[in-house]
């Protein structure tokens, strides 16, 4: 059987709060992860990403439409799927009074690994996870970061098929999450599939194959990160210092983003001459970058709240 | 890569789960110290205010500490669900709730196991417990044990914030434990409360005790009542337990 990691079809939440109005936090979400796939979940907060999140990973009930994990359907069957998942809760903490080594060791052991395979895991997580030094002291006098690298670690560890990360990288330092990057990649490349969710944007375009913008409930892009740049206008950025005023000379050329005095327009790679043109003709200093996701991210997030 | 994963077995992950509780609280000796205060409190007041009850005080303290580690067991439970996320990083995947269940109770009493050795080992030389009556209150200390277990695992799975379970649990154990006649003779108690006192574990346990000691008189019915009571409860609240530890993996 050649089923998806997981595919959800029409999934609703609707959590009901005691003396306030239900909240409706997932409201019709379809989308499917392929397998060796690495998926970015984005959203604002309260999008409904940490939901989806726990339904898929059978802690949360949802309220109608279907999710499978491997083909098991999770809220029938949620322990025929959970052999096949590992997460990383947002905001989990490991044990404050076992050390990192510790930590993951006996939590290999309780998903049933045996005790060589545990703890050749551990020794290897704790090198990728930059946890070495830290090994043998208890959780509770690590740092923030060092916590949350032991929460990866742990995960990581299990090269489990389907792994959950809510905001895996939350506190770590760039070089901290350049390792979760790569250990994520070599995961992948061992034959995992990944579904992380993420509010730092570099990191869902260095990592993620696709990802799904989750507003309100819903799914309003999904594609990879050039689509989504591409989907804004272009994949380039023109800025333009003291010409906030002139928006309309330039709107042919694609979106234009006034701030401050400077006005920004995004443009695509083949009308640049063209725009650059213009802006000596108009006497304005001129410079080219690429658009970031986070541009992309905050237009289209923009215009559906615009809309709205 | 499905076909190569099996579903896991029933109660899976118990042991590499209670090995994990076991380190986590061996780190809390100040715990282990405390969890006999109230025990040595009244010891202290019985020994000087009735020092013949003194036999029948160290059975009700062996009795009431297993019952108390249903308190350590809410608490942790309570603890590590809501501030470490940890139902979340075990329960999904292969390990099984009622294996966590189970782990976390056995790994707590292993812990605490000392300090109520030390009483066990007491209440014998003073009590002059025979080994049957020894082996009598130690056992039915254990099935105690399960019943305030399996009592703490559930009643933490309906807290949402830990400082609300403060004003609750000691409360409960409290009242279970001290209030019935544990400490003190079964005969002490009123007479038409009896059956009540019979269907509570730890009296009940106490009082199966104390009859075997000569300290109490229970009649035929009686310690049916209380063995049988014992037994259904017990056997009842654990598979409950088990069942309820699957059932909450998942939040509505
Ligand atoms: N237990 C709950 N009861 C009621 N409403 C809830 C509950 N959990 C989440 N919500 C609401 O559901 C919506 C989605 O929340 P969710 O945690 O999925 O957001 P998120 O996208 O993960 O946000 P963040 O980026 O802040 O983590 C929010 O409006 C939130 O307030
Ligand atoms: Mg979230």
């Amino acid at each position: 059987m050649t089923a998806e990691p997981l595919r959800a079809e029409n999934l609703r939440k609707i959590y009901t709060v005691k003396g306030a109005p239900p909240v409706e936090a997932l409201s019709g979400v379809s989308m499917a992860v392929h397998p060796g796939e690495r998926v970015a979940l984005l959203g604002r907060n309260g999008a409904g990403k940490t939901t989806f999140l726990r339904i898929a990973s059978t802690l949360l009930r949802p309220t109608s439409g279907t999710i499978e994990v491997f083909g098991y359907d999770v809220d029938a069957v949620p322990e025929r799927a959970r052999p096949y998942i590992a997460v990383v809760p947002q905001e989990g903490k490991p044990f404050f009074h076992l050390c990192p080594r510790e930590q993951i060791y006996t939590y290999l052991r309780a998903r049933g690994l045996s005790r060589e395979t545990a703890k050749s895991r551990t020794e290897e997580s704790l090198v990728r996870m930059g946890l070495t030094e830290v090994a043998d002291r208890l959780a509770i006098t690590l740092s923030g970061g060092q916590r949350q690298r032991t929460m990866v670690a742990t995960v990581i560890a299990t090269q489990a098929p389907l792994l959950f990360l809510d905001e895996p990288t939350i506190g770590m330092d760039p070089f901290a999450r350049r390792e979760v990057w790569a250990s994520l990649r070599d995961l992948t490349t061992k034959g995992s599939t990944i579904l992380l969710t993420t509010h730092y944007l570099d990191e869902a375009e260095a990592l993620s194959h696709r990802l799904y913008i989750v507003e309100r409930g819903r799914v309003i892009v999904t594609g990879t990160a050039d689509e989504l740049k591409r989907s804004v206008g272009g994949t380039l950025k023109v800025v333009l210092p003291g010409a906030a005023g002139r928006a309309s000379e330039f709107a042919s050329f694609g979106e234009t983003v006034p701030d401050g005095g400077t006005l920004t327009v995004i443009v695509a790679p083949e009308r640049l001459g063209e725009l650059m043109d213009l802006a000596v003709r108009s006497h304005l200093t001129a410079t080219v970058g690429p658009v970031t996701l986070e541009e992309a991210f905050l237009r289209v997030v923009g215009r559906k709240i615009d809309e709205e | 890569m499905r076909s190569e994963i099996a579903t896991t077995r029933a109660f899976g992950g118990t042991a590499a789960f209670l090995w994990t509780e076991v380190l986590v609280q061996a780190h809390e000796e100040l715990a282990m110290a405390t969890a006999m205060v109230t025990q040595v409190v009244l010891l202290v007041f019985v020994y000087i205010l009735a020092p013949s009850l003194i036999g029948v005080a160290l059975v009700g303290s062996v009795v009431f500490s297993t019952f108390t580690l249903g308190q350590r067991v809410l608490n942790e439970a309570a603890y590590i669900r809501i501030d470490h996320k940890a139902t979340d990083l075990y329960l999904a995947g292969p390990m099984t709730a009622e294996g966590y269940f189970l782990g976390m109770a056995v790994g707590i009493l292993v812990v605490y196991l000392p300090p109520v050795a030390i009483l066990g080992a007491l209440t014998v030389l003073v009590a002059h417990l025979s080994v049957a009556t020894a082996l009598l209150l130690f056992g039915l200390s254990g099935v105690v044990w399960l019943f305030a277990a399996s009592i703490g695992y559930i009643f933490s799975t309906f807290f949402r914030d830990n400082r609300a379970i403060w004003a609750y649990a000691s409360l409960f154990f409290n009242v279970f434990g001290v209030l019935p006649p544990v400490f003190y003779p079964f005969g002490y108690f009123p007479a038409y409360l009896r059956p009540v006192a019979l269907l509570m574990p730890p009296s009940a346990a106490a009082a199966l005790v104390q009859s075997r000691l000569g300290a109490t008189v229970l009649s035929t019915g009686e310690t049916w009542l209380a063995v049988v009571g014992l037994a259904v409860e017990t056997t009842g609240l654990f598979v409950f337990a088990a069942y309820w530890a699957r059932r909450t993996v998942r939040g509505a």
